[in-house]
């Protein structure tokens, strides 16, 4: 029995092979290997490097043909004989980084394979890693000074991330606050001003999820059916939606909705405010998940629990022991409970 | 006359040899309501030292027309990189302090000794281009300093006051470090000093090896000292939610993601075990095409749910994606709104590089509707001008 388990696991691992990315069904990496073993210089496909840096100096077909006068393949050569990867960064490169390769063929003395380690054993990445630019620029000022600019250009629309990722490695959307925190100028080297508004603004929040509805993938805490059980995501979490809104937001959202408001009935259950303790429900929720009640009850709403909750009345103190604050008795809220003269 | 400013203000800081003036425009529309939403974004920078940004919207969003500023911000530098100053409409994020969308102005420097300074002040945003609004002010500050290369611990001071009353005070400590080739650890604590206790702990460590990252995180919120010192609810005390787990991602293959978080929630006296497993498969080596699936097990007290989640989208030729998300969601208490909330989205999407356009059809059971069908569309355009 678990010998036939594992040949069906090691049956369907071979026929998903491709799928997951176990064999290479597409476009394989070019063979530079082969050719610079064979003694075909870097620049005699790559022609054009002491030119113009706007070109992505890749070899076109006719290139190609110039050795390899019998294609196998009536095909572009780099339809299959290039990672999509690689072109991909390529552009990138091209697109988004100050760089001359005419100012690096002297100081690498003609030698490609000086940045380009990995090249000769098939690494897809054309584009070296920026480590490879410290063995010989001393950028370390620069970088303190997050002055990536110097070398990288519109870093906001650049798609590549850094190889060693420290804020986006796991899950984004629970950790960006506690990373981000130590670091928030390092977010701004890439990030511009509108990639924290769009979720934290104050005035159209959630833009990412309403603009990228057709992106399943695109990261939002608002995606899917968010309308559906944000009641119970938000008891759960209390304090989490005040991150962003204000707790005004709710109350106006469920009038506007007819979901709550003056006219309504009281959408509290039995039991939730009684003269006996086990009838009054309302102070553990209260105390649970404050923001719940203060996006109803705040300002005019108020008078409802300051009728039993004031000093003298039968609501008793709804501060826990110890409790203290540093605001005058004078100030708002506490003069609501505690008018002027009266006892703490 | 404000988005008149806002491009103006833009093109005046952009040159010929400076990156290219960024110009966004998108108009959304959804049978939802009904809404429609127009946005403008642009974004310049003239060299290294001066760049702007506005995002602006208008829109009718259910029975209300109304447009708004998100953001305008001008930021300049020195050409070293020693200081910078913002101005206009932007969020502000202090170390381990909630972020404050203020309209006003920001500043850093850094300073010897690889400390860094910065500082804030400004009017709190309230939506609506209101023209009338109350003497509230936003201020604060953080020093912070690097350890190195491994890492950084910072300081931070706030306060808003509304009409001259004090709406929060609050301390944060904020933490970083890398503490090994694989390992790093991050933290943030937060005290509320209008009503002393602290209002969020919030720590994670993590270890990377090639394919397998596992973190391990707590946190803790007391939603009390979270709300306005002049709320009467901010009285209430400390009774904190507090989360903790780990959560481990695993590429284990070149193209499929397998991520498990286990943790635990708890609730005043309620706690609750919570669990998501999640599996991602890229079907080309771009990621263009991908596939996810999605088990998650939620909530806390009466408010437990269990939920399933899948999506796809699979890149067409000529630009087009089709992708669709489906949506499963279980509360353990009925309560009269429904015994399951299913929801689903099916969307055609084009995007050449310059224009994008999006059309979907969402269906939706849910508390607040017994059936819901709603169409979405999109359409926008970007341009790029030297």
């Amino acid at each position: 029995m678990r010998r036939r388990g594992l040949i069906v696991a090691c049956l369907a691992l071979t026929a998903c092979a491709g799928v997951l990315g176990l064999t290479r069904s597409g476009p394989r990496p070019f063979p530079h290997r082969k050719h610079v073993t064979a003694g075909v210089a870097c620049t005699r496909c790559h022609v054009g490097l002491e030119a113009a840096p706007s070109t992505l100096h890749i070899p076109d077909d006719p290139a190609c043909k110039t050795c390899h006068t019998e294609p196998h393949n009536q095909g572009s050569c780099l339809g299959c004989h290039a990672a999509p990867g690689a072109l991909a960064e390529l552009v990138e490169a091209r697109d988004h980084l100050r760089f001359d390769h005419r100012q690096h063929a002297a100081p690498s003395r003609g030698d490609c394979m000086r940045c380009h380690i990995g090249i000769a054993d098939g690494d897809d990445h054309l584009r070296p890693p920026m480590a490879t630019c410290f063995r010989c620029h001393d950028h370390d000022a620069a970088r303190d000074a997050r002055r990536c600019d110097a070398c990288h250009r519109g870093l906001e629309d650049t798609r590549l991330l850094p190889q060693s990722h420290l804020a986006h490695d796991g899950d984004w959307l629970r950790e960006h606050g506690t990373r981000a925190a130590a670091s928030g100028d390092l977010c701004q080297s890439c990030h511009r001003e509108s990639f924290c508004a769009e979720c934290h603004g104050k005035t159209v929040p959630a833009l990412t999820a309403t603009r990228r509805f057709a992106d399943p993938f695109a990261a939002s805490v608002h995606r899917a059916g968010f309308a559906a059980r944000h009641s119970l995501e938000a008891r759960s979490e209390p304090g989490a939606c005040t991150t962003c809104h204000s707790p005004d937001r709710c109350a106006a959202c469920h009038t506007s909705r007819g979901i709550a408001g003056e006219g309504r009935r009281s959408p509290h259950p039995r039991g939730w405010v009684g003269p006996a303790a086990a009838d009054n429900e309302h102070g553990r929720q209260a105390r649970r998940d404050p923001a719940a009640c203060a996006s109803c009850h705040d300002g005019a709403g108020q008078s409802l629990c300051i009728g039993c909750h004031k000093v003298g009345g039968v609501g008793g103190t709804p501060h826990p022991p110890g409790w203290s604050s540093k605001l005058p008795l004078g100030a708002l809220p506490c003069r609501l409970c505690h008018p002027i003269g009266s006892a703490r | 006359m404000r988005r008149v400013l806002v491009v103006a203000a833009i093109a005046a800081t952009s040159r010929a040899d400076a990156d290219p003036l960024r110009l966004r425009a998108d108009a959304l529309s959804t049978t939802a309501s009904p809404a429609g939403l127009l946005t403008l974004e642009a974004g310049g920078a003239s060299g290294p030292g001066l760049s702007a940004e506005a995002v602006v919207w208008t829109g009718s969003l259910s029975d209300q027309s109304r447009g708004d500023v998100l953001v305008i911000a001008l930021r300049a530098r020195t050409a070293e990189g020693r200081a910078s100053v913002r101005v206009g409409r932007f969020v502000e994020s202090l170390g381990a302090l909630r972020p404050v969308h203020v309209d006003g102005a920001a500043g850093r420097v850094r300073l010897p000794f690889q400390l860094a300074v910065e500082a804030y002040a400004g009017i709190p945003v309230v939506p609506g281009l209101a023209t009338a609004r109350s003497w509230s002010w936003a201020t604060g500050g953080r020093i912070a300093r690097s350890i190195g290369d491994a890492g950084s611990i910072g300081v931070a001071y706030a306060q808003q006051r509304d009409g001259g009353r004090l709406v929060s005070e609050e301390i944060g400590i904020d933490a970083g470090a890398a503490v090994g080739r694989r390992e790093d650890l991050g933290a943030r604590l937060t005290y509320d000093l209008a009503n002393p206790g602290i209002a969020e702990v919030a720590v994670t460590a993590s270890h990377r090896s090639k394919a397998l990252r596992t973190e391990l995180y707590v946190s803790h919120r007391a939603a009390s000292h979270l709300l306005p010192a002049t709320s009467l609810f901010s009285v209430l005390g400390d009774v904190p939610a507090e989360r903790a787990g780990a959560v481990a991602t695993w590429r284990c293959a070149p193209r499929l993601d397998l991520v498990a978080d286990l943790g635990a929630r708890r609730v005043d006296r309620d706690v609750a075990p919570e669990a998501v497993v999640r599996a991602r498969l890229r079907l080309d080596d771009l990621g263009t095409s991908a596939l996810t699936g999605e088990l998650r097990r939620d909530g806390v007290g009466d408010d437990t749910w269990t939920g399933a989640r899948g999506a796809a989208r699979i890149a067409l030729p000529y630009s087009l994606a089709v992708s669709t998300e489906l949506e499963l969601v279980i509360p353990d208490r009925d309560r009269g709104l429904g015994s399951a909330w299913p929801w689903g989205l099916a969307a055609l999407a084009w995007d050449n590089g310059t224009w994008q356009a999006a059309v979907a059809l969402e269906a939706s059971a849910s508390p607040q509707d017994r059936r819901r069908v709603d169409v979405l569309g999109q359409l926008g355009r970007r341009w790029g001008l030297r």
